[in-house]
């Protein structure tokens, strides 16, 4: 067995909402004893850390770099599975839908939803190590909900103030925790920064959606939020050099609002293609119009944005109020398939939104373009 | 122990997969256009139903739930995925497919034995 590193890197990872100036703090660090270590031990050998009160096994290790494997990072893909190896656990959420990916009766557990209750030793069936990989690590920071906008009846788009400046690459996601709301949920950000402290998001409402109901009904300005991340591997870097397609349902817009942010800040489109497909059910459902046209405006004629409406024939034709988005009908990854025959040139594809309509993109991709895994990039929350 | 019929060439279009049933083992067939494979029925990454989450094209499996995929001429693996597909031996025999069936082929996260080394070895 490979001896075991340990990695302390912070002995405070959970700052208080807006604790700026924390040298002001009378109070010491949590005392260390309630600090629990893990041992990884994973094909490609042994590793650890810390773990904090109260965090779960995966925080702790994807913000001290260690590679452990996720996806939805709340319970859902069980892409995070591990086995304990010695060490008592608890687990937060026992009915995450992701157990039924696990064998429970024989320790295994997702580590995103498992806090360790002594000293553990956790065995990962991937390739672990400690790095410092192209994405920024992510933190706990406190947030505070600052604006809360109404787009379409089911539609809220919200800002988030941070403790903390964050940085983070357009595609990534974050998780929010509301107290007496159980779990925590994604949410990709619509914005794009470096360094910055402020956060917009956006949240569909669905039927039996904790987050979105208490978004509607709940929430109001002035609240405190837990905000873990930045988080998720769906990311656009200039620096690869390809034209973009994006096809996008509901919130999952999110993310491409954000890469589109970025391509216009550094006026990607001088040089590169862009083409959007954003799939709703009828016109009332749109959202982000005014972005899409600014961003449409400056692309130099080389970003197109489609808005597909599955329940709606409006024709082909532009959105009357704004000429830069073009209408069309039927599901998104159909009027994808049909607008991007022979255009799949250096294309990186980026998919999100509801489980059905992104298994349909990328079988658009795969079947209709060829298109190799190593140029699809979605992050897979179901 | 011995070579079983799968089902005819017919039944299994181009680009493809179809799913049978063998003496109660179910094996996944795939024409990949330049021939044939025959598999067990679940990606040996989280066990996903290949007969859903599968696609071919281009001479290459891959499974969209995560995007593992294999080229069905010489089995490479490609991407990032991280398993071997396990087959079995396939021949033609007129219209007929069939595959040497001497076991089931399993991936070691289905084996309850001695499971440690099982859940390492294999994911």
């Amino acid at each position: 067995m490979m001896r075991t590193s340990l990695l302390m890197l912070e002995s405070n990872p959970r700052p208080g909402p807006f604790s700026d100036d924390l040298s002001a703090s009378p109070e010491m660090p949590e005392p260390a004893r309630d600090t629990r270590l893990i041992e990884v031990q994973s094909k490609s050998g042994s590793t650890g850390f810390a773990c904090e009160p109260g965090e779960t096994i995966l925080h702790a290790g994807l913000r001290q770099g260690v590679t452990l494997p996720y996806e939805c990072a709340t319970g859902t893909c069980g892409s995070c599975r591990a086995k304990v190896g010695s060490g008592e656990v608890a687990v937060d959420w026992d009915e995450a839908p992701g157990h039924s990916r696990v064998k429970r009766e024989r320790g295994e557990i997702l580590m995103c939803q498992t806090r360790p209750l002594t000293d553990c030793v956790v065995r990962v069936p991937a390739n672990v190590s400690v790095g410092f990989p192209r994405h920024a690590l992510p933190q706990h920071f406190g947030g505070r909900l600052d604006v809360i906008r109404r787009l379409t009846p089911d539609v809220i788009h919200f800002e988030l103030s941070l403790s903390q400046p964050i940085s983070f690459d357009a595609g990534q996601f974050v998780l929010l925790r509301v107290a007496g709301l159980e779990g925590m949920r994604a949410y990709s950000m619509v914005s794009y920064g470096r360094n910055v402290r402020t956060l917009q998001l956006v949240v569909k409402r669905k039927p039996g959606g904790g987050f979105g109901n208490w978004l509607f009904e709940e929430a109001r300005e002035g609240l405190f939020i837990d905000v873990f991340g930045p988080l998720g591997r769906a990311t656009f870097h200039p620096d690869e050099d390809h034209n973009l397609l994006m096809i996008a349902g509901g919130s999952g817009v999110a993310g491409m609002m954000s890469i589109l942010e970025r391509a216009t800040q550094e006026d990607y489109f001088r040089s590169h293609r862009g083409y959007v497909f954003f799939g709703v059910r009828k016109l009332v459902d749109c959202f982000y119009l005014e972005e899409f046209s600014r961003y449409v405006r400056a692309a130099h004629g080389n970003l197109e944005v489609t808005i597909a409406l599955s329940d709606e024939d409006c024709g082909e034709t532009c959105h009357a109020q704004y000429p830069e988005v073009q209408l069309a009908f039927g599901m998104v990854h159909e009027v994808c398939a049909r607008a991007m025959e022979g255009r799949y040139d250096n294309v990186m594809s980026y998919i999100a939104g509801p489980p059905p309509m992104v298994d349909g993109a990328l079988r658009t991709l795969i079947v209709g373009a060829r298109a190799t895994p190593d140029r699809i990039r979605y992050d897979k929350f179901g | 122990m011995s070579w079983k019929y799968l089902c005819d060439v017919s039944d299994v279009s181009n680009n493809s997969l179809k799913l049978v049933d063998v003496d109660g083992i179910r094996i996944i067939v795939a024409n990949y256009g330049e021939g044939f494979r025959a598999m067990p029925p679940i990606c040996p990454h989280m066990e996903e139903p290949l007969d859903e989450s599968g696609v071919v094209a281009g001479c290459v499996l891959t499974c969209t739930k995560h995007l593992w995929a294999w080229d069905l001429r010489n089995l490479d693996l490609m991407g990032e995925t991280e398993k071997e597909l396990k087959t079995y031996e396939v021949k033609q025999e007129g219209s007929r497919l069939l595959a040497f069936v001497e076991r089931e082929l399993t991936y070691d996260f289905d084996e309850d034995a001695d499971d440690d080394e099982d859940f390492f070895a294999n994911a």
